[in-house]
């Protein structure tokens, strides 16, 4: 089996990003799956996609824009 | 009037921290690729041109590589010719072939070199800059200059008035986020520009006599929650740190306006001045993408976050300066004791959680609102602490100023099973029932008296079974003082059962990162001049007591050379010391007293150099 590479764009491992860690992937292009030298996470680019959006959900002020930043 | 000042500041690197690692990624280690060289060349004059087509002048940093590439150096003065952009002096980028062949080291950080290196490469760096461009620039900088360094390069080079000597909160949180590989042990610092002391970057000078010389600005200007509650490297004014932190949807990133406008917000703390700061490092502009932001949205986000500058310079909301205008701006705006105040809120998870930031030369201080007001993060600058870094100096990387208070490191109010965290709050009992105000959410509120910082919390309520009670917090900070003064107001007590009492405490250690140091050596006072009871520390969970007015509880460190002295306004009160145990490795302070309705249970926690 030939050595992984890095993907189409430089994806991390999203079950990583979660707990603040920021870990490349490497691509296994037998298995056709993205995966984590650290963790166990493996999964295809749409399921890399798909939990990268899932990452956002404590972002709930994402798309807000602020107008106003007064304490009083 | 409110001024807000933004410096720009671009550096071209030629052979970038990040995109060597990332385009070089499947080929040996090559520095010097010419394909690197040119792209690094391109993503320059990218950022200049985003710059100057939104109307801001820049700084220039140049690196020890560009300095080898006449190109870049004659780019360089015509941009200052044509835009009056300043021409400065980097001292990240350190990394090119002739560095490497050099000095024969891969290291890059400055701070972290020993002193004999530090002063060689100074002097080689300014050397080629004054063979470039005829003179000594005005500015430099680094992620982190240490003491030393400053004062060397003051010395020999003193037309520099202005560096890049921090970045807010860069440590183990950064270490982590990059997979424990990056060594950028910052914590503890200011947020915003300062004038560094003599003995140590992070402490703002006291006086002329402890004056470094120059205007320190911090590396980006960072959110003061998002950086210190997680991962400090998706938030700040750095619009790719922002996607890093994967903050956008459909190419939109409010929040990098949000970020910008809470910080122009400050002025309101801060004698009507705020400041911004925007570096973006070549390797942030990578063709190739960073992970998985594609070029196109990576170039997009430094147009729009450019073009938003540019439209509040064009709204007369912005004034763009050089790094060394901004140094003459800063000490006609500032004097040296006076503090540096940020009332933060998060504007990106959705809590309503806000944050009290303090800071001048005795202490840094942050207040959690959303805690009762308790403070979560102290460091003690009044020590001035001497902490030499680099290779020699038995602390190769470790620039971080030491809290006494640190509420993720250490826990806080919650800890898991045993022992207590590090927080300065307050306990309020009756009837048995105990509840700390760590968990009474409340806000905050600024104003100014004279020499008098006040910071005012909501009231909140503490309901015991048979009694309510609503109190009041009011932190105090004198402006020249070392003391923080602390009244609970008791604003109604109503219901019956028996009375209520408080115990205003602190629980502290030290450290500068997540693991316990060892508390031998700390020792624990009470006393009133007459009487003294004293606690060595051995980790054997002990406590004293002393009843009656004018008492004082201390705990001496001496492994950061800090007094912490707690004092009572109350007469009735009696003082408490405590020690900790291994699994618990703390110290407390605290009064206890009965409060009264009406009345004000007042403290003092002082800040001093132990010798």
């Amino acid at each position: 089996m030939a050595q992984s590479t890095k993907g189409r764009l430089n994806y991390r491992c999203p079950s990583c990003f979660m707990r603040d860690l920021d870990l490349d992937m490497f691509y296994d292009e037998e298995k056709k799956e993205y995966y984590c030298l650290r963790c166990q996470y493996v999964g295809s680019e749409e399921d890399v996609l798909q939990k990268n959006q899932m990452a956002r959900f404590r972002y709930k002020d994402m798309l807000k824009r602020f107008d106003r930043f007064d304490f009083d | 009037m409110s001024e807000f000042i933004v410096n720009i500041i671009h550096r071209p690197e030629l052979a970038p921290e990040y995109a060597e690692k990332l385009s070089g990624q499947g080929k040996v280690d090559d520095i010097g690729r010419k394909s690197l060289l040119d792209e690094s060349l391109e993503i320059f004059r990218f950022q200049q041109d985003e710059a100057h087509k939104n109307g801001l002048k820049t700084t220039i940093q140049m690196t020890y590589a560009s300095l080898f590439s006449q190109e870049i150096i004659d780019m360089a003065k015509e941009y200052h010719e044509k835009y009056g952009d300043e021409i400065a002096l980097s001292l990240l980028g350190l990394p090119c072939t002739q560095f490497r062949e050099k000095y024969k080291t891969k290291d890059f950080c400055i701070w972290m070199f020993s002193m004999e290196d530090k002063k060689a490469i100074v002097d080689d760096v300014f050397g080629k800059f004054r063979e470039a461009f005829g003179c000594d620039p005005e500015s430099t900088g680094s992620y982190y200059m240490d003491a030393e360094l400053i004062n060397y390069i003051k010395e020999k080079y003193p037309s520099v008035k202005s560096a890049v000597a921090t970045c807010w909160e860069e440590g183990p949180k950064a270490y982590h986020t990059c997979n424990n590989s990056w060594y950028t042990f910052l914590d503890g610092g200011p947020w915003a520009p300062w004038i560094p002391s003599k003995v140590n970057t992070h402490v703002p000078a006291e006086s002329e006599e402890d004056d470094s010389g120059i205007v320190a600005i911090p590396h980006l200007s960072r959110d003061l929650m998002a950086c210190y509650d997680g991962n400090g490297s998706n938030f700040g004014t750095h619009p790719q740190n922002v996607l890093r932190g994967m903050i956008y949807e459909d190419g939109e990133y409010p929040y990098l306006y949000n970020l910008i406008d809470q910080y122009r917000s400050l002025e309101k703390y801060n004698n009507g001045y705020s400041y911004n700061m925007m570096f973006v490092g070549p390797g942030w502009l990578n063709k190739l993408g960073r992970w998985e932001a594609p070029y196109e949205l990576l170039k997009k986000s430094y147009e729009d976050g450019m073009a938003y500058y540019g439209k509040l310079k064009q709204e007369g909301k912005l004034l763009d300066m050089t790094m060394a205008e901004f140094a003459d701006y800063y000490r006609q705006k500032k004097h040296y004791t006076e503090p540096e105040v940020a009332l933060w809120r998060d504007i990106l998870y959705g809590s309503d959680k806000q944050y009290v930031w303090y800071l001048d030369p005795d202490m840094r201080v942050g207040i959690n609102a959303d805690l009762g007001g308790a403070i979560f993060d102290l460091r003690p600058y009044a020590a001035k602490l001497s902490i030499p870094v680099g290779i020699g100096t038995g602390n190769p990387a470790n620039a971080s100023y030491p809290f006494l208070i640190q509420d993720k490191y250490r826990a806080g109010y919650f800890t898991h099973y045993a022992g207590e965290g590090t927080i300065r709050s307050a306990k309020l009992t009756c009837d048995g029932q105990e509840v700390d105000l760590c968990l009474t959410r409340s806000h905050a509120h600024y104003a100014k008296e004279g020499k008098d910082t006040i910071i005012t919390l909501d009231p909140v309520e503490v309901v015991f079974a048979e009694k309510k009670i609503r109190l009041q917090t009011v932190y105090t900070f004198t402006e020249g003082s070392s003391a923080i003064r602390t009244d609970r107001r008791v604003l109604s007590l109503t219901g019956e059962g028996g009375p209520v009492e408080i115990q205003d405490y602190i629980t502290a250690c030290y450290g500068t990162n997540e693991y316990s140091e060892d508390m031998t050596g700390i020792v624990l006072t009470l006393s009133d001049g007459k009487r003294q009871k004293k606690i060595d520390y051995e980790y054997r969970c002990r406590e004293e007591e002393l009843e009656g007015g004018k008492v004082e509880a201390a705990a001496r460190i001496p492994q950061v050379n800090t007094k912490l002295g707690f004092t009572c306004g109350a007469e009735n009160a009696t003082g408490h010391i405590r020690e900790g145990y291994a699994f618990s490795p703390m110290f407390t302070l605290s009064f206890t007293g009965t409060l009264q309705e009406k009345e004000v249970f007042t403290t003092w926690l002082n800040l001093q150099k132990a010798d």
